[in-house]
């Protein structure tokens, strides 16, 4: 599965479980409510029962009050009685959190059920009797919300990985199309290209005119220049996926070497090189360090200036490559290693040359320092370790 | 010194039994003499007074609006009661006297506390 197909699969995912999640504690939370609800009202007729017989007692209470003073207690409930003000008179609550503003209440484990009386009784107008709750129906609710929750969340995501699938097939297609197709063509570039720049080669100059060897040098930087591009386009769709041929590489050697290639598209921008080599080497394989330095080095030559210079210091683990081109803003360089982005689309490329790049440094943890001024240049360190 | 201020601490205490004494008797005098005539005891006007404005206050604001306004047609008493006895003469006692005797009339029979 391609990185992009992966993100989107994973932001759609995100999305789709959190809504599942949102939805589903919703759905718990109004079956807990309804449940809750429903438990009260198969209490609320016991009670109210309860209520209609300590009211009666609480008659006889204050017909012979004060010569009887001992208030009625019942072994199915506890009871208190507050005026009209809300003052407790007597109460025999196990839990005094009392409300007045509903008929029945749930709360810390007890259920009370408020009665208004119409006469009062021993100044009563509120009767509160308590009860305690069971919780039975809580283990219920519980028990069928994490079964039928679970079997439902199950369900939700089968769903969703099907759907997944669905959505992200024309997207698929459209990549394998896309990337069957890079494949195609970049493989029948290479006959014509090596054919190109070999016969090249093979051309002996100094036998030509001055002009038509200007001829033929804008021929050969337009020919390597397709070739980088050519280099860059196998490794990202042929040749990444193959196994690393891991070798200590003499870092200067193949410097010059780079140089040496890159020195007629440098020419033609009169662009010059000031070498600092010193003696290095790194474990690495050659066809990635390779891409590394050819695009650093072909940055450096299209977006320098005109007469400007690259200078290349090579120390012991520290390579530093710096041009005096265009630069790039400061808020731009964390981007400049993102694919297809390209801060100056005066200069040919499709911007995957330091994506390329990032990906083999972070493969080998080598570090890269940027530092660039707008108008002034770039300078790209990389740092390895032994 | 020492005496002076037990004397002092005598003549606070005699003053304030004196007051209590004082307000009790404003029941005493105002209130029992009348209604030990009467078949229907202070308790048992007090439960009627309760089965109607339950609570501490409302209880003082119905009896004392009572007292000020005594009429049959406020009366917490049957008609039997009311035909056989008759309604009471409106209170002769101050506002501060008036308060005194329903303080004591509460305290006296209210069921806060009482009931075990």
């Amino acid at each position: 599965m391609l990185r992009s197909e992966k993100k989107s699969l994973y932001r759609f995912f995100a999305l789709y479980v959190s809504l599942i999640t949102i939805a589903m504690v919703l759905l718990a939370f109004y079956y807990y409510e309804s449940q809750r609800q429903l438990m009260l009202s198969d209490k609320r007729a016991t009670l109210a029962q309860y209520a209609y017989v300590q009211t009666k007692r609480l008659k006889v209470l204050h017909h012979f009050f004060p010569e009887r003073r001992e208030y009625p207690r019942d072994p199915s409930f506890k009871s208190a009685i507050y005026d009209i003000q809300y003052n407790k008179i007597f109460s025999l609550l196990e839990s005094e959190d009392v409300s007045f503003d509903e008929e029945i209440t749930l709360k810390d484990g007890y259920i009370h059920y408020l009665k208004g009386l119409d006469t009062f009784y021993l100044g009563t107008r509120y009767l509160i009797i308590e009860i305690k709750d069971d919780g039975l129906w809580l283990q219920k609710i519980w028990h069928d919300l994490l079964l039928y929750g679970s079997i439902a969340f199950v369900l939700f995501l089968l769903l969703g990985i099907y759907l997944a699938k669905l959505f992200l097939k024309p997207m698929r297609d459209s990549i394998m199309l896309l990337d069957r197709f890079i494949k195609d063509t970049t493989h029948e570039l290479n006959t014509p290209l090596s054919a190109i720049l070999a016969n090249i080669e093979m051309m002996d100059t100094e036998v030509m005119v001055e002009k038509n060897r200007k001829k033929l040098e804008r021929i050969t930087i337009a020919a390597k220049t397709v070739s980088i591009l050519y280099k860059d386009l196998t490794y990202l769709t042929l040749e990444q996926e193959k196994k690393n041929e891991d070798e200590v590489l003499d870092i200067k050697a193949i410097i010059k070497d780079r140089v040496e290639y890159f020195d007629v598209l440098a020419r033609s921008k009169q662009v010059s090189f000031k070498l600092s080599l010193g003696d290095a080497t790194i474990l690495m394989d050659r066809r990635k360090f390779t891409r590394i330095i050819d695009n650093l080095i072909s940055n450096a030559i299209k977006y320098n200036k005109r007469k400007g210079e690259i200078r290349i210091v090579l120390e012991k683990h520290r390579l530093s490559i710096s041009d005096t081109g265009i630069g790039i803003a400061e808020e731009k360089i964390p981007f400049m290693f993102d694919r297809y982005l390209r801060f100056n689309r005066s200069e040919g490329g499709f911007g995957v040359g330091l994506s390329i790049v990032k990906k083999i440094l972070d493969e080998y943890g080598i570090r890269i320092e940027v530092t660039s001024k707008e108008s002034e240049g770039t300078r790209m360190v990389l740092i390895w370790s032994e | 010194m020492e005496r002076m201020r037990s004397v002092m601490l005598w003549m606070i205490v005699a003053v304030m039994a004196t007051t209590q004494m004082q307000a009790e008797d404003i029941f005493e005098r105002k209130c029992v003499p009348c209604h030990q005539a009467l078949p229907t005891s202070l308790q048992e006007m007090f439960k009627e007074y309760l089965l109607v404005y339950s609570s501490e206050k409302f209880v003082k604001i119905g009896i004392k609006h009572y007292l000020k306004n005594p009429s049959r047609s406020i009366s917490l008493m049957s008609d039997l009661f009311i035909d056989t006895y008759g309604i009471k003469q409106k209170t002769d006692l101050s506002e501060e006297e008036l308060d005194q005797a329903v303080d004591i009339y509460w305290d006296k029979f209210k069921v806060f506390d009482k009931l075990k």
